[in-house]
């Protein structure tokens, strides 16, 4: 009856009027970010990261967590009604669902993916509530040496699952490990890389770095390219999908919803991975593949429901052992710990009103989603006609003021400048920002427990190949690599990420 | 058109040369400024130890990336434009500038009124309307209601 008792304590702290106003706030701005293109939930959070600072840390977490998955719903819409993917993991949905919209199904569509999206939010969010206190028991028996190695796995794994070069991305990483070692050393008290600047003592702000890459650097190069306008296929007439529809589209929603919760807990995977594993997926087990890209309907439902099962499950990996696997989930960890939360294992002991506050508030803002994407469908499809030049001043304000809040001054603005500039350079040398999170956020749990490991065994590396735990990361970490020098499996991971340039 | 292509060489791959150029400086520049710091043992780390390793394997990461750049199929750069990324950035800057000196208002009227210019459709009274309306945004939200701590004006 445990289970039950937290469900119980989680719904009474997320169902608060104040949790269920910023968790329909975050549903709402997620929807909105998600129909807009050019602007992507990690743009989105990294501007709003500093603003939750204000709020109680629950329902910034609400909020930040609502703007994820929210995006996941509105990206679809877009994607399905005017071909133009909102957001990278809604790639897929355009190919089949845009088909549907001309050919006047758009309603069937649009119902087919908000449903299949809720069904895998509720699962996953199960998922998140059953795996969750297990992950959490088994990583406090964790010493530095099983901490370590668990680090670099997840690195790893970050690199080789998401697109890119992986070499690329492990350079990525040791520019953010260092960036994360710049100010006072906890050990020594000296200064470290800091060039003499006093402001940066207390190392390099998270929300600038975040800014800087993601906020400023993703305007210049939107104004780069001329904008895209769809054009809406067709009116939208009947919403409720008709019975063949319901029939085809069930099972594809249990596969995507399967496939999303796991691949969602890997390091690296979460909702773009699972959309495209999804999509190839039902094409494998189709009957007749050929129907697909031209309005298959299991091809909006299996990746709709996939792409929200791995959304909510990449919160697993977070919230019971710290590790964030991918950009969105870091910027999660630094809204933690500008609350003075240190994710991990200690949380859902410690503060279970936070970790279970937050999973029922899932389940929450995904029935409101639910409500704010069907009857209201009319409304965010207007919304696309706003031009981005009317927006990304708003966003550049928002941008300048939340990074100045941090600490009250103008040095944190200059140098989300520079980092503004270096997300520039990223972007042309075709190297994925999100790494560089990465190991800025892990960097200082990596080189703390390194050390400990290493003082503990007096020197002696072998420590972490003497536990078992830690042996089992360190191979699988090593067998990722290697199998990405097996040509085969590069090529195919090529291919997987072949159309998510666009 | 304010466009510059790259220009060098008809071969070799140039984001990859680029990335690979991005990444020995700032391995380069990791390894200069902690010139200074302890190395230690692995035992006893000094605060120079992680930093050292890191930035090593960044130059060295750096020279492999462009030398496959180098080597590897040409692919250019995508079509770099000066106008949007000067502007935007000057806009920052000078936000930066302004706001501990001359307040919160003349600071947003710059940094809106600049930073409209980077796209070329931008029309003088959209700009005008941004700017009334955002700065108004901006005190009565972030300075009133948020508390953020920054002063109006100059004075």
């Amino acid at each position: 009856m445990e289970f039950l008792d937290s469900l119980i304590l989680g719904f009474s702290t997320a169902a608060t009027p104040t949790n269920l106003l910023f968790c329909l706030m975050g549903a709402l701005l997620g929807t909105l970010i998600g129909v807009l293109p050019g602007i992507g939930p990690t743009a989105t959070l990294a501007i709003l990261l500093p603003i939750t600072f204000f709020l109680p840390p629950l329902a910034a977490l609400i909020m930040l967590a609502g703007i994820f998955y929210g995006a996941q719903y509105g990206g679809s819409t877009t994607a399905i009604l005017v071909n133009l993917p909102g957001e990278a993991s809604s790639v897929v949905t355009a190919i089949d669902g845009y088909q549907m919209a001309k050919q006047g199904r758009a309603g069937a569509a649009l119902a087919v993916a908000a449903l299949g999206s809720f069904f895998a939010g509720t699962v996953s969010t199960l998922g998140l509530a059953i795996a969750g206190p297990a992950l959490a028991t088994l990583a406090l028996s964790f010493g530095p040496a099983e901490y370590f190695s668990l680090t670099i796995f997840g690195l790893l794994c970050a690199t080789v699952l998401a697109s890119g070069s992986v070499i690329k991305a492990i350079a990525m990483i040791c520019i953010g490990l260092l960036l994360g070692m710049v100010g006072t050393d906890v050990n020594s008290g000296s200064e470290r890389l800091t060039f003499g600047a006093t402001e940066l003592f207390d190392g390099v702000e998270f929300v600038v770095i975040a800014v800087g890459l993601f906020g400023i650097a993703e305007i210049i190069v939107n104004l780069e390219t001329p904008e895209l306008r769809g054009l809406i296929a067709a009116k939208i007439s009947r919403l409720w999908p008709t019975r063949d529809d319901f029939r085809r589209a069930w099972p594809a929603v249990l596969r995507g919803t399967g496939l999303g919760t796991f691949l969602g807990i890997l390091p690296g995977g979460g909702a773009t991975l699972s959309a495209f594993s999804a999509y190839t997926l039902e094409k494998k087990v189709s009957r007749d593949p050929r129907r697909f890209g031209k309005g298959a309907i299991e091809g909006v439902a299996g990746p709709e429901a996939a792409n929200n099962a791995g959304a909510q499950s990449s919160f697993i990996p977070l919230l019971t052992l710290g590790i964030p696997s991918n950009a969105v989930m870091a910027m999660l960890l630094g809204a933690m710990t500008i609350h003075g939360i240190t994710p991990g294992p200690a949380v859902i002991q410690n503060q279970p009103e936070l970790f279970w506050g937050l999973v029922a508030s899932m389940w929450i803002g995904n029935a409101m989603l639910l409500v704010i994407n069907l009857p209201l469908i009319g409304l965010w499809v207007r919304l696309l006609t706003v031009p981005y030049r009317l927006l990304y001043p708003a966003i550049l304000l928002f941008c300048c003021v939340g990074v100045y809040s941090v600490s009250n001054r103008a040095f944190d603005v200059a140098l989300a400048v520079g980092f503004g500039f270096l997300g520039y350079l990223f972007r042309k040398a075709k190297c994925e920002p999100g790494p560089l999170l990465l190991g800025f956020v892990l960097g200082p749990l990596l080189e703390t427990n390194l050390r400990r490991a290493l003082l503990i065994s007096q020197g002696d590396p072998s420590v972490f190949i003497q536990r078992p735990i830690s042996l089992a990361l360190l191979v699988a970490a090593l067998g990722l690599l290697v199998l990405m020098v097996v040509p085969a499996v590069r090529k195919t991971r090529e291919e997987a990420f072949v159309d998510e340039e666009s | 058109m304010m466009a510059v292509r790259s220009t060098f060489g008809r071969t070799g791959n140039h984001p990859d040369i680029l990335a690979g150029l991005v990444f020995i400086v700032v391995g380069a520049l990791g390894l200069w400024a902690g010139r200074d710091l302890r190395v230690g043992a692995a035992a006893m780390m000094g605060p120079g130890y992680l930093p050292l390793i890191i930035s090593s394997l960044i130059v060295f990461i750096g020279l492999i990336v462009t030398i496959m750049g180098l080597v590897r199929d040409n692919e250019r750069l995508d079509v770099i434009r000066l106008r949007p990324l000067l502007i935007i950035l000057v806009a920052v800057a000078g936000f930066a500038y302004a706001a501990e000196s001359l307040g919160f208002i003349l600071a947003a009227i710059w940094l809106i009124g600049v930073g409209s210019m980077a796209d070329r459709e931008t029309r003088l009274r959209e700009v005008a309307a941004s700017i009334v309306v955002l700065t108004t945004f901006g005190i009565l939200v972030f300075i009133v209601g948020l508390g953020v701590q920054m002063k109006l004006g100059p004075f």
